[in-house]
Order: C-alpha cells, then structure tokens, then sequence
C-alpha cells in the first residue's frame, strides 16, 4: 500500500471525496457530526499534503471558516429573532430601530441557547463544506486533473489550471516588488497602493501573455474533425450542465435538504455533460502521454466519501 | 539550394497609425542554416520571429502584409497553433512559458496537442531528450531545474513534435556566459548535424557571432538585412568589442571571431590610455567595511564569511555565476537583507541598523528589475514625487536625471521609456536623497550595446562625485568599461579580489574579449586602443 501522500493518488480522488464529505456536511446540522468531519479533512490535509503551491491553502480555508462562523453566530446575536424566553441565554438591551421601511427592526435583546446553538450548527455546516472542498483544492495537483477532465471540458479546465498556476507568480513578484519598495522608501495613501499593485499587476499580465503564447505556438487549440455546429453544440452543453450544477447546488444549500428539483437539474447537469462529452471525445484529435490511473486505493478513498453520503442521506431519512 | 522560407514584402505594425515595425522585408532563408537575428533593443528583432510563426499578429494584433512560405506551402495567414507541428518557439524566460510541472509532462504537452499515439510520443520524448541532454532530468520538476537547464526543456518542448523550423526569442539573456555558451553551441549541433532551420534572436552578438552561419539585422527603421557577419557588420555601430576593434583597427577582411582578430593583428603592441577618468576624490575614504559577513537562509549557505573594504570614488564589481551568492551580498550590504553573521559598516553608520529614511540617504540599491520602482503615469510626476519624498527643492531629481540620460518629453510614460532611460530614472530617484553608496544588481540585463555605454558613462560621472559604486554582474565587457576592482564569487565563497586588469586579464577566465586578442597587460577594452 502506497504511503498516504496526495500525489499517490488521482487527483480525481480527492475530488470525489471532498465534493461526497460537502454533500453529507450540507445535509446534517449535527454538531457532533460536523466537528468529526472538521477535523477529519483537516488531519488528511496534513498527513496527505506535499511541498506543492497548490498545497499551502489549509491556513486560508481554516481562516474562512472561522471567519464565517463567528460572522453566523455574530449575526444571529445582532439580528435577533423574537425568542422565546424560557432558555434565555445572553440578556442584552434590545434596539428598537425604525428605519421608515413600514415597522421597526429589533437588534439585540435576549438570546435563547437554541437560536445561537442553531446559528452555531448552520455555521458550521458552512464550516465544513468549505474543508471539504478545502481539502480537493490542497491536495488535488491542478495540472494532474486537467489531464484527467474530458476533452469537453479540456479549455475551461486548462483556463482554470492556468489561473491557479499564475498564483504562485503572483506572490513571488508581490514579495519582490515590496522588497523593491522598501528601497524608494515609502510614499503614504494610494501612492504606496499603487506602488505595489501597478508593478504587480505589469508582471502577472506579462507572464499569462508569455504562457498564452507558448500554449498557442505549442499547438494548444488545435481541432480535430469537428464540425462548427458541433462545436457549438459541445459548447452549449457544457455550459448547461455548468449552470445546472451550480443551480442544483443552489437548491440543495438554501433548503439543506434534497429536493425535487434540485435532483432533477443535478440530473439534467450529468445529461448535458455526458452529451458534450460524448461529441468532443469523439472528434477530439488531442492525445494524452499518461491516463489517468485509478488504483484500488483511489476506490477506497471514494467509497469512503460514498459511505459518508450514505450516511447522510439515511440519517435525513430516517428520523 | 532552395530557400525553405521565403519571405517576400512584409510590412508589419503594431497599430495602424504607428511606422511600420517591419517595412517590405524580403528573406530567404536555407533548410539548417543557423541565423543570428540582431538589432538595437525595441527595433522588431521579436516581432520578425513572431511574423514567421503567426503570433504576429494573430496573437499580438496588428497589421500584416506580404507572403510567408514555408517549403513552398504560403503560411502567412495561418494561426500559430496550426504551424505548431512545423515551427517551434523558445521566449525570453522559459519558466513563464511552461505549462506542465515536470519536464516529461512538458514535453509532451506540443505532441498531445497533436494527437500523437502514446506509443510513439514516448519514442519520440526520448529521442529529443537525448539530443538536448536532459534524459536524466525526464521526471523532475521544472522549478528544481536550473536556469540552462530549464532553456534545454524549453528547447526539446519546442522540437519534440519533429518541427524543422526553430525561432528563439533571446534564449540566453537570463543565463551567465557559461549556460549561455552550452545552449548556443548545442542549438549549432542541432542545425548541422539534424538539419533544423535556427533563427535565433539576441543582443549580445559575442556570445553567438562565431558559431552562426548567416547574420540578419533588423535595423529599427523598418529595414532588415541578411548576409554574412563580415558584410553586416562592416560599418554596423551595435557590435562586440571584438568587432568594434577590427573595425577602429579597419582591418580587411573584417574579423567577426578572437581568432581572426588575432590573426589579422599580430604581434602589434598598442598604444594605451588609461581605462578609466583618474578619480577626483584621490584621498580614497574608505565607503564600506565589511567583516566576516555571512548569509545563510535556512538550510542553505548564500554567502560564507566574507571580509573586504570598498573606497569612495571606486566602482567594485561583484561577479560570478547565477546562484554565487551576489545578490544576497548586495542586499546584505543594504542593510535591509539578512545577516547571519558580521558586520558591514560605512562612515555614516550602520545600515542594518537605521530606520529606513536614515538608510536611503546613506546608501541606494538600483534592483534587478529597476521598473519595479516605478508606478506613476508619466515622467513628470515621478520627478516630482521623488524630489517631495527626498524633501528637496523642485527639479532636483529632474537635473539629476537630465544629467544622466539627456532631455526627455516629462509627459511620457515611464513604461515607455527604453530600458536604459528607465534605469537613468531609477538612478536619478534613487541618488536624489543623498546617498553615498550605490548598489546595483545585474544593471545590463535586457540593454543593448548603446544603452550599456551610456550607462557606464553615468556610473563613470556618479564616481568622479565621489560616490562609491557596487555593482553585481556577470557582464564581462561592462565590468572592463566601468569597475576599478573585482570581487569574484564562486558557491558563496570569495575566489578572487583584485584590480580589473588582473581579473579580466588575458590570463584570467573572464578575459574580455580585446585582452584575448592583443595579450597586452592593461589592455581591455576597445576605448584604451590609441591609434598612430
């Protein structure tokens, strides 16, 4: 058995088990349950994670979350709900604001422990979502993924390789031009802004444009025997099921349960999908050096996000 | 023989309203032959490379006329991804041009693209690794590559698909001379001995000259020739130092190459006159003590305990190969970069220790990239924003820099001043607040023959106001033009530290070029040649 290190893996993978824990986090308001997951995503991000740019995120998604947390929790104390007084928690003075806007807004006042254990769990579950796609983000090797995306989705997924490889060039000429700064000395207000930003900026717009002209001389864009209309057709689809996808996964936060219709446009986005797909594949004259190679670890790892949504899904069912 | 590209009436700009870049070219050139493609900074050297492969104007936009072919077949209005299984393309900086993360990945990416079998795009990795000498790299990252090797990776990328046409973009101007001269010499083997086409852009003419076959001027009017270096050359003003002499010397024929210059002088002893302007300040106040300064980041050693003093009114160049440790010695003496052991010390004070204002009126740091320093819109107001930073009296930094770089519209915007104004500017802001010490870092990058005169004649003006000057650079023929000293680097670890004359002397590995010619002690650059 290979050692538990992101690059023994597809990236695929990761994918597939960040997306499955996203999905099983959405649908519980257990806290217990959520913590678990937590703190779950964040030891394989340790244990799994290599030396790699893409891999330096943990620090910023666990600083989202707790951001969003707080600000939950936050907002549910500032913008209280009329509660009811037998679990009175916080006894603070209420705010009476009329802003002309047809009756009067009230802030503050008593906090019951439900409502804030409720913003609690609902924080978390936000929490817990952004970990598990955290955890795709840190440990999927962008470049790896864009050879295992269908031709399909091949530009939209190399657009998106790109931008994630500009980051790190983007930090590195951030540190060299605010080491360069130090050497002018430092101008106050936006002047100091715009020292930092324009020079910056120059060199990020510099290097895609190089990158776009090697891609570009190096044969990126070439078509095979596609036909316009298929080409098009190719292209609708894929942004159909993009938009599916985001809608469904819409749906399924606001209500943060299945529904119909969410079901039914998740369903519609794999359609579509499969239909673009199935056109480029086809006619798409790219080759690739090394495919994708799924082992059975990756299995193990996907069945494990399969059983968490299992779970999920059977907790929801069952009451 | 037939021409394998023909180039016939090409007129190219950028915008319509601009003269053109490129007026009526007309090329022919051979299947193998190796083309040196010269001319001044900002003259089209580029955008001739471009117009072959279709990035101009497809990808640059712009306006194109004339007829392109390639083996007969009219390629003129082709996109560059559809000649990318006939011509490959190397830019200026081969790690902003990459697309995978390690080298096999990269090299493969052209031939994927082309929908080559696995099977086959295997063999053909191989073999292309094993011409470029990288086989033994095939699964490493790029980013652990060095800078010639990554140049290598750039190249197989560029020839895995089989393309018999190469352009490179200025392959070598990020590499010190010794990478520089293993690429150009492995891009001779692949034209001779694989018949691949090499157009080759680049400005320091030295490093190329004796191993192309043919030279094309791009002449920044418009016009472009093609002929052999001795005609091009003949009363071309850009040249090297080896050409410059044959041509102050006017010997018949002219000699492009050390070796004909050689023989074509002989045993004759020069007349010489003193390489630099005697320093006004002749007392020689010492500028900076250094002691035992060490630079260590952590598991990795920059510098070793290094000791030296540096006088006023003295350029001392640091050099050595990339990585030798120059640029952390530089920042170390700025004071703001790390010191793991030792101490730099001026007469002034102790850089590492003032705040920052103190610190810039004692001593100025010109960095790699001098452009990082510039923000505002136009000329004027940067002018105006230094001289209100430094607090001095309006157009000091102005005069300054009119000093140093001539009039110059203030409307203008810094981005479209030419590298060596930039730099004037970069300097003038930066000398304004006083200070005594300059450091510069690799100051000769990207500037083309005039521009490296004229910015050590700035340096020479800025020493005879006494200040003390540090530069890093691995230019050989700059560091004969401007520093009285020479401190070379070798893994972090002083090597040499002596006069110029003893450094890049005929005996030395960094002879320049006019000391490898004439053998004469004291001799080493064109200007010291006195003719009876």
């Amino acid at each position: 058995m290979a050692a538990l290190k992101a690059s023994n893996f597809e990236p695929a993978t990761w994918w597939v088990l960040g997306i499955c824990l996203a999905f099983a986090s959405g649908m519980t308001s257990n806290p217990l349950i959520l913590i678990s997951t937590i703190a779950f995503c964040v030891a394989v991000i340790l244990i799994a994670r290599e030396p790699a740019p893409w891999s330096q995120s943990l620090k910023f998604y666990l600083g989202l979350s707790a951001f969003i947390l707080l600000t939950r929790v936050a907002f549910r104390i500032v913008f209280n709900y009329s509660a009811p007084a037998d679990d009175t928690l916080l006894q603070l003075p209420a705010l009476e604001i009329n802003l002309g806007l047809g009756g009067s807004i009230s802030m503050l006042g008593n906090v019951s422990a439900a409502s804030l254990g409720a913003a609690f769990a609902d924080g978390l579950r936000l929490s817990a979502i952004i970990l598990s796609i955290g955890l795709a983000n840190t440990l999927a090797n962008p470049r790896k993924l864009l050879k295992s995306t269908p031709a399909a989705l091949y530009e939209i997924a190399s657009a998106i390789s790109v931008a994630i490889n500009l980051a790190p060039q983007l930090i590195e000429s951030l540190q060299r031009v605010r080491r360069a700064r130090s050497l002018r000395g430092r101008s106050k207000g936006l002047g100091a802004l715009a020292g930092t930003v324009i020079p910056v900026l120059e060199d990020t717009i510099d290097h895609s444009l190089a990158l776009a002209a090697s891609m570009d001389a190096r044969g990126f864009g070439r078509r095979g025997t596609m036909s316009r209309f298929e080409q098009t057709l190719a292209r609708l689809m894929s942004l159909g099921s993009l938009l599916a996808t985001s809608m469904a996964i819409y749906l399924f936060l606001v209500n943060g349960q299945l529904q119909l219709l969410a079901l039914a446009l998740g369903l519609l986005a794999v359609a579509f999908a499969a239909i673009a797909v199935r056109i480029t594949s086809r006619k798409s004259n790219r080759t690739r050096l090394i495919k994708a190679n799924w082992q059975s670890q990756d299995f193990a790892v996907m069945a494990f996000g399969g059983v968490a949504i299992f779970g999920a899904i059977m907790h929801w069912w069952l009451p | 023989m037939v021409a394998l590209i023909k180039i016939a009436d090409v007129s190219f700009s950028y915008k319509a309203s601009d003269s053109p870049n490129l007026n009526r070219v007309n090329l022919q050139i051979e299947s193998g032959e190796f083309v040196l493609v010269c001319g001044p900074t900002g003259s089209g050297k580029s955008t001739l490379l471009k117009v072959i492969n279709g990035l101009a104007p497809h990808f640059t936009g712009g306006k194109f006329k004339g007829s392109i072919k390639l083996d007969e077949i009219e390629i003129a209005s082709k996109l560059p991804h559809e000649l990318s299984d006939k011509i490959g393309f190397v830019n200026q900086q081969p790690e902003s041009a990459f697309v995978a993360d390690t080298v096999i990945d990269e090299l493969a990416y052209g031939l994927e693209q082309l929908g080559v079998a696995p099977a086959e795009m295997r063999v053909r990795i191989e073999q292309i690794a094993a011409q470029l000498g990288i086989e033994k790299l095939l699964h490493q990252p790029l980013g652990f590559l060095s800078g010639g090797q990554q140049q290598r990776v750039a190249i197989a990328a560029a020839l895995a698909a089989g393309q018999k046409v190469l352009l490179l973009d200025e392959p070598t101007s990020a590499l010190d001379p010794q990478a520089a001269l293993e690429i150009v010499k492995t891009l001779k083997r692949l034209s001779s001995e694989l018949g691949i086409t090499v157009l080759l852009a680049e400005h320091r003419i030295e490093r190329v000259v004796e191993q192309v076959d043919s030279v094309i001027v791009v002449h920044g009017d418009g016009s472009v020739t093609k002929g052999a270096a001795r005609e091009q050359f003949n009363d071309y003003r850009m040249v090297p130092p080896v050409i410059e002499l044959s041509q102050k010397l006017e010997l018949l024929p002219l000699a492009t190459t050390a070796a004909e210059a050689r023989n074509g002088i002989g045993e004759r002893l020069f007349e010489i006159r003193p390489r630099l302007p005697i320093a006004e300040n002749a007392a020689k106040d010492w500028a900076l003590k250094i002691n035992e300064l060490s630079v260590r980041y952590q598991d990795e050693i920059a510098l070793q305990p290094f000791t030296a003093t540096v006088n006023q009114a003295q350029i001392t160049a640091i050099m050595g190969p990339n990585g030798s440790g120059k640029t952390s010695l530089l920042w170390a003496l700025q004071g703001s970069g790390l010191r793991s052991t030792g101490t730099a010390i001026t007469p002034w004070g102790d850089c590492a220790s003032m705040p920052t204002d103190e610190r810039l009126s004692v001593v100025a740091m010109v960095p790699q990239k001098a452009s990082d320093l510039l923000f505002l819109n136009s000329l004027a107001l940067e002018l105006e924003e230094s001289d209100r930073f430094a607090k001095v009296s309006p157009a000091t930094t102005a005069s300054l820099f009119e000093k140093l770089a001539g009039r110059i519209d203030p409307a203008i915007h810094p981005r479209d001043l030419s590298s060596g104004q930039q730099l004037a500017l970069v300097l003038a802001i930066q000398l304004v607040k006083g200070a005594k010490i300059l450091l510069l870092d690799e100051p000769t990058r990207g500037l083309d023959y005039a521009a490296k005169q004229q910015l050590a004649d700035q340096l020479i003006k800025l020493r005879q106001m006494g200040k003390c000057i540090v530069l890093a650079s691995h230019d050989v023929e700059f560091v004969a033009l401007v520093a009285d000293e020479v401190i070379q680097l070798a893994a972090g670890q002083m090597v040499f530290s002596g006069k110029t004359e003893i450094a890049l002397g005929a005996e030395s590995d960094l002879a320049t070029q006019v000391a490898q010619i004439c053998n004469q002690p004291g001799l080493l650059t064109v200007a010291q040649v006195v003719l009876s």
